[in-house]
């Protein structure tokens, strides 16, 4: 176990790597001079290239690259273009609110999605399952926009159950329907597949046995079905809690969220070409870690999975 | 009976002032306050360059003077001042008892090191032209000068600027964020982050921000003008304008603005309408024409074709539901030496085909294909479509490409542009903000005149009216100057902006003390000091 997750840290080495060359480039070379940004509609340019010179700027995009992997190997993310913070500050900030929406959504998505999935499985070809599916294609194909503020409209604004928007100190209030919101698409994907992994399951002999030994219905579907079933499933949760966790920009927006995902949007759309870099980099290795969790889930939920390198 | 009468007009004295428009101030509270979409860049007055930044910025720092709601300069920390009689030297006394929020006096050598801050390379602001009328400011910002030659100090509270040449408007300057008073010792401390540790003088002190949700700020009992009457101002990062308007309407935010589209909707709500401040804002939006670049270039009855086919009367009335006055010059209403006479270019489409033709285009015909930039935005998109609509019932096609901001301004200081949509919002209350930034031959490219519009009649105009004294001898030149340039029409004069904020009627204070230079949701202009809440709530 130790000598695997020693050797996919070590695969994650190239990778990292390589993200930070493509996002230099891309952020370098197609988002423009940062500088003209900050000065807002009246610069002059004269001190435009006094700053453009301040902050290195003025040099050649190599020279650049290397001055900036220099400061990240000692673990110096920059200063942020905008606030002059640190930008590992910036993203640290933003950490704990992220974090709380993704794993709140998630837990959101795989209660319904696992629920609705199973229901569809098991009533297989009945209303019930057309039902659940239709649902989960709707968590799928609403706009997050227009479901937050529909969730707003009725739960906050007319019901008075929930605070419309913010982050409010961490209140487990201002946390819900942010949380349905991104958790309703999560749900949508979860169901779909759960439902396709418990049919494919079903139909095998030991399942067959197990009814035949006289084992009640949910003992076969729980014990039988779903843990067997349970690995695609684990992988989609997976990905998509990666997914949550590098940002829902969209539903940050709606709820004013402070989370990462308006952090980078706002970053692009101010070409804070720092925090940009720091915080793509910070999302590779979420994905990273996101995926590493995965695999190590398999083998503790499969005992014929095994871990080597 | 004497005394009846006297017994009733003291109960009806006392009555209206418990219940009526009279109501006495009342002191404590929060006030609920949305800085819209976007968390402020910058608290540190040297790199403030934004409405959201300049909102909470003015209730923490204070210049040497201030605008009122009639936009006049007023005194802050300086009591008095006075201009020598050609225009260069102003000596300011400042109060004696102005105290930074850690407690320390402000003097007059705390003025000459902000001033010298903000102009310095290290310092790397973004809002050096503030100050660089100064004598010797373009040798200190380029490291030729160790001190700043136009600030001399007269005693601790005694201060003397020097300007290279007259500058009518360089008091309105002063009062710009920007020329606020830091303490030395918190700047040194922070650096960089002085951003996001900002300390002022102002009526109210940093107490918390929380990036991307809210920056609190508490009352400062001690400040020179009068404490507050709010205990609190949470200013809240709310990026959803729908999000705004439904906290507004649940009584969690104090003022909004009105979400794209709504605004014919508030008016004919019984109950909204009641909240809505409606006002003129010293700003214009406009497509302005590249005057380097062919078939724009020497070519004034193609421009003006151009301009009488666009209908502002309907652009107006349609897309910005009648919210904004239409455009017949550049000087908007409320700015000195805004000239009614002007007619501008009202919609006439034979006119307009009359001038394309003898422009040489009849019909179109023989113009190179056009692209009409904007930046992106539902409004500036709705614009645009609804431009190249008109614009094609004159035969011209123009082809529509949306970019993000950054982009876009870099897109307009290289010039590769044919056609293109900007607005101006003033940054000070005078015509040179308008007339001298956006079309002085000398700032073309990205110091404001994006449109490169260059005559040198014009130029001469507006450097007298700059340096003038009188303000009826720079009314009458900026007037003229104005004249010749609407004439020439490098631009299509869309629409002057307006200022339309929703309050809660618990809010006092706050309407009467809306400007020409509040734009919603952020009031920078307004005194929050002077605000206060009738009720608890929110």
């Amino acid at each position: 176990m130790r000598r695997y997750l020693l050797s996919r840290c070590g695969q994650a080495v190239p990778v990292l790597f390589g993200v930070t060359l493509i996002i230099f480039l891309l952020t370098h070379v197609a988002l423009g001079d940062p500088v003209r940004a900050m000065m807002g509609q009246r610069a002059d340019p004269e001190v435009m290239a006094r700053i453009r010179a301040e902050y290195g700027l003025d040099k050649p995009l190599w020279h650049r690259y290397v001055l900036y992997m220099g400061k990240l190997l000692v673990g110096d993310l920059g200063y942020s273009y905008r606030q002059g913070r640190p930008v590992s500050q910036t993203l640290a900030e933003r950490l704990p609110a992220t974090v709380r929406l993704a794993v709140a959504a998630m837990v959101v998505a795989i209660v319904l999605g696992m629920a609705a999935g199973t229901v569809a499985a098991v009533r297989h070809n009945t209303a019930a399952d057309l039902l659940m599916m239709t649902f989960s294609l709707l968590g799928i194909s609403t706009p997050v926009f227009w479901l937050g503020m529909m969730l707003i409209l009725l739960f906050a604004v007319s019901l008075g159950w929930f605070p419309i928007s913010g982050y409010g100190d961490g209140a487990l209030g201002h946390l819900v329907l942010p949380a349905l919101t991104l958790g309703a698409l999560q749900s949508g994907y979860i169901a779909r597949m759960t439902r396709s992994a418990l049919l494919e399951v079903l139909r095998q002999e030991y399942v067959r046995t197990a009814r035949a030994k006289g084992l009640s219905e949910r003992v076969v579907i729980l014990k039988h079905g779903l843990r067997n079933g349970i690995l695609p499933i684990l992988t989609l949760a997976g990905i998509g809690l990666g997914d949550l966790l590098v940002g829902a920009p969209l539903t940050e927006t709606v709820f004013a969220w402070p989370g990462l995902g308006r952090l980078l949007v706002a970053a692009v759309g101010n070409r804070d070409l720092p925090v940009v870099l720091g915080a793509t980099l910070l999302f590779a290795l979420i994905y990273l870690g996101a995926n590493l969790v995965v695999d190590l889930a398999y083998a503790l939920v499969d005992p014929r999975v095994r871990l080597t390198e | 009976m004497a005394q009846r009468i006297l017994f009733t007009a003291g109960l009806i004295l006392w009555a209206s002032l418990l219940f009526g428009e009279g109501t006495l101030p009342r002191r404590g509270g929060t006030y609920h306050y949305t800085l819209g979409p976007s968390d402020p860049p910058s608290l540190d007055p040297a790199h403030i360059t934004d409405t959201v930044s300049h909102a909470v910025a003015s209730e923490l720092y204070d210049g040497l003077v201030s605008l009122d709601r009639d936009l006049k300069v007023q005194p802050a920390i300086a009591r008095r001042w006075v201009v020598s009689g050609d225009g260069r030297i102003y000596t300011f006394d400042l109060r004696p008892e102005v105290r930074f929020h850690n407690g320390r006096s402000v003097t007059a050598e705390d003025f000459r090191y902000s001033f010298e801050r903000l102009l310095h390379p290290e310092t790397q602001s973004e809002r050096t032209w503030i100050l660089e009328k100064l004598q010797g400011a373009r040798e200190f910002m380029a490291g030729k000068a160790s001190t700043l030659a136009g600030i001399e100090i007269l005693g601790p509270h005694r201060l003397q600027l020097t300007l290279e040449r007259p500058f009518a408007p360089f008091l309105a300057l002063l009062a710009y964020p920007a020329a606020s008073v830091v303490p030395r010792e918190e700047t040194a401390r922070w650096g960089r982050q002085f951003s996001t540790h900002p300390m002022g003088t102002g009526p109210f002190r940093f107490r918390e921000w929380r990036h991307d949700d809210r920056v609190v700020l508490d009352a400062n009992p001690d400040y020179f003008q009068g404490a507050p009457y709010l205990d609190r101002i949470v200013f809240r990062v709310i990026p959803d304008e729908m999000t705004r308007f439904q906290e507004f309407k649940a009584g969690r935010l104090d003022h909004s603005d009105i979400p794209t589209g709504l605004f014919q909707m508030v008016r004919d709500d019984p109950t909204l309408s009641r909240t809505l401040f409606s006002g003129p804002s010293l700003g214009i939006n406009a497509i302005q024409f590249n005057l380097e670049r062919p078939p724009f270039r020497g070519n004034p009855k193609l421009r003006q074709a151009f301009n009488h086919i666009v209908d502002k009367e309907a652009v107006a009335a349609v897309i910005l539901e009648k919210r904004v006055v239409p455009a017949r010059s550049i000087l908007p209403p409320g700015m000195m030496g805004h000239n009614r006479d002007l007619q501008g270019y009202p919609y006439n489409k034979a006119l307009a085909t009359r001038l394309l033709a003898e422009a040489g285009h009849e019909g179109g015909k023989g113009l190179p294909s056009l692209t009409f930039h904007y930046n992106t935005g539902l409004v500036n998109r709705k614009i645009a479509e609804f431009v190249q609509g008109m614009l094609r019932e004159i035969g011209v096609t123009v082809e529509l490409r949306e970019m993000d901001w950054p982009a876009y301004l870099n897109l307009l200081d290289r010039g590769d542009v044919q056609l293109f949509r900007l607005g101006w919002l003033a940054d000070y209350p005078d015509p040179e903000n308008f007339l001298t930034v956006l079309f002085h031959s000398r700032n073309r490219g990205s110091k404001g005149n994006l449109s490169r519009y260059a005559n040198s009649r014009v130029d001469a105009l507006l450097d007298r009216a700059d340096a003038g004294l009188s303000p009826l001898e720079r009314t009458r030149l900026y007037r003229e100057a104005e004249k010749i340039i609407v004439e020439d029409a490098p631009w299509i004069f869309l629409h002057y902006y307006s200022t339309d904020v929703l309050i809660q009627p618990r809010v006092r204070g706050l309407r009467e003390q809306i400007s020409a230079m509040d734009s919603s949701p952020t009031l920078g202009n307004v005194q929050m000091r002077m605000v206060w809440l009738e009720t608890e709530g929110g």
